[in-house]
């Protein structure tokens, strides 16, 4: 757990943080989302100590971070920024070995971690170790910092707009690959963007800042979308709150009616869709109905009452 | 008489002081290099600093340099020592130079995640920064040599025994003619050369990664 104690950091008169506290439960991504200047990356640098608080404290796991060795700390945390940062003159191999080899491992023991974390991130060893940045997309680059970032396995990862400079469709699968991850590392995540898409899409909780690092508002995507705590947060969320919070939701989370003896309706989704592809299929339908489907069972119908009760 | 012959005719004396010249380029450009790096670094690391030392080096190479080497003579003695330090002092300029602008260069997001990663700042120096500035620290150096090259000849006005020591005695006499001028000019020009293609070479085998990073 990484805990902010009424942590503020000030350059000059300037205030990029303000009196924040925050809990950051282990094993959960937290997303901090805010517009451009609210302090975002400061916050997030201010875990690893790349940005020295000025006043407050900041522990993980109950211990002050002040009062460890700085060295040692970063090497426990992983941390991914937008513009990757890959070193220029070593190969995709050396990269991810950074850390692993500044903690001492030996040759054979690197080796292995390398070409497991490659496969991780979806880029074969034996095609992508020995090429140099240059030769990578950006997405594959991306793929190479994270892959890098979790070289020694450390509990924490700070990613500050990873996919910032990603256009939209690789993006959305890299999103989904982070996601396909953490289901199985359970890492504690702090991720920064300013993208509130993004924010409610990977976010367990979102944490939104407003100038000056003044939190707005902590809470899960749903809670955030449905109940802004201000006018800020409204306005921050943007247009169809409802709607896109339907994304967020399952048609598991809805109330199905009973097959009856009218008959199936024709239009079926699968039990994994959301209630935003239900709520579509119901409009597309003829009868305004459709049949809820986990492969060939039928787990029941939907329609657009109940997708309303089951978004409330 | 052709230069051929009579570079032949006087290797006996010719062979030895283009020796000499080379040791006294090669024993110059280390001790510049080693000293300009560690300027460089400095200069990288200080905006003050660097007006500083680049203000000091690009005025010492306005000093002509037979009278560097002469009153550096009085204090070093006559011989190849004042012809060094001299050397030295005028190979510093380019190092300190492209040292600094090497490494000031390194993208800030490269040295942002060496540091977030825990690389102490000696690391980050040795292992992220002086690898990328190394081609820019090459050309430094290759400026260096082949300037270092030809202003070895004027040593030869207070006693470094080099390649200066032919084109002195032609010119000091009246009876000096142009081939004896050419017999030290001309190997003097091919040491340079060959120094230069060698540091071309090791810059581009250091260049790995930076040169595409760049087009890319
Ligand atoms: N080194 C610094 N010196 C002075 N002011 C700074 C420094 N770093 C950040 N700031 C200021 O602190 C505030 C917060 O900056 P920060 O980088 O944390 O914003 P951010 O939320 O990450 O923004 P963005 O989305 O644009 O990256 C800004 O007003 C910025 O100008
Ligand atoms: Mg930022």
């Amino acid at each position: 757990m990484i805990t902010f104690d009424r942590v503020s950091k000030l350059y000059g008169r300037v205030t990029a943080v303000g009196d924040l506290s925050l809990e950051i439960a282990s094993g959960e991504i937290v997303v901090l989302a805010g517009p451009s200047g609210c302090g975002k990356t400061t916050s997030l640098t201010m875990i690893n100590r790349l940005v020295e608080p000025s006043s407050g404290t900041i522990s993980i796991d109950g211990r002050d971070t002040a009062g460890m060795d700085v060295n040692a700390l970063r090497r426990s945390i992983g941390y991914v920024i937008q513009q990757v940062g890959l070193f220029p003159h070593q190969t995709v191999a050396e990269n991810i070995a950074t850390v692993p080899r500044l903690a001492g491992w030996n040759r054979r023991r690197i080796a292995a971690r390398v070409e497991e974390l490659l496969e991780m991130v979806g880029l074969p060893p034996v095609e992508y170790g020995r090429r140099l940045p240059a030769e990578l997309s950006g997405g594959e680059r991306q793929r190479v910092g994270v892959a890098r970032a979790l070289g020694a396995d450390p509990e924490i990862l700070l990613m500050d707009e990873p996919f910032g400079a990603i256009d939209p469709v690789v993006r959305v699968r890299l999103q989904n690959e982070l996601l396909r991850l953490q289901k199985v590392l359970h890492k504690t995540i702090v991720f920064v963007t300013h993208d509130i898409d993004e924010a409610v899409r990977i976010g367990d909780r979102v944490a939104l800042l407003s100038q000056g690092g003044v939190l707005e508002q902590y809470a899960r995507p749903v809670e955030l979308l449905a109940h802004p705590a201000s006018p800020f947060v409204a306005q921050f969320l943007g247009e169809g709150r409802m709607v896109r919070r339907l994304a967020l939701l399952s048609v598991r989370d809805a109330h199905l009616a009973e097959p009856n003896g009218s008959g199936l309706p024709a239009e079926t989704v699968g039990a994994d869709a959301s209630l935003r592809d239900a709520l579509d299929a119901v409009l597309r339908a003829e009868s305004g109905r459709v049949t809820v489907r986990d492969a060939d069972t039928v787990l029941g119908v939907i329609d657009s009452e109940s997708i309303r009760e089951a978004s409330r | 008489m052709s230069i051929i012959t009579y570079i032949v005719d006087n290797w006996g004396t010719l062979g030895p002081q283009a020796v000499t010249h080379i040791e006294i380029v090669a024993m110059s450009m280390a001790a510049a290099a080693l000293i300009g790096l560690i300027l460089g670094v400095f200069a990288a690391r200080s905006e003050r600093f660097s007006t500083l030392i680049l203000g000091v080096t690009s005025t010492l190479l306005t000093v002509p340099s037979f009278a560097l080497f002469g009153l550096l003579s009085i204090w070093v003695g006559l011989g190849n020592p004042p012809v060094i330090v001299g050397l030295v002092l005028y190979a510093l300029l380019p190092v300190v130079r492209n040292t600094a602008t090497g490494i000031r260069a390194v993208d800030p997001a490269v040295t942002g995640a060496a540091r977030g990663m825990g690389m102490s700042p000696i690391q980050v120096l040795a292992r992220v920064e002086m690898p990328l500035a190394a081609p820019a620290i090459l050309g430094g150096l290759r400026q260096a040599t082949v300037m270092v090259v030809a202003i070895a000849t004027v040593g030869a006005t207070v006693g470094a025994d080099d390649l200066g020591q032919p084109i002195l005695e032609a010119l000091g006499r009246s009876s000096g003619t142009l081939v004896q001028v050419l017999a030290g000019v001309i190997p003097v020009a091919l040491i340079g050369l060959t120094a230069d293609l060698i540091l071309a070479g090791v810059q581009r085998t250091l260049s790995r990664g930076t040169a595409r990073e760049a087009v890319g």
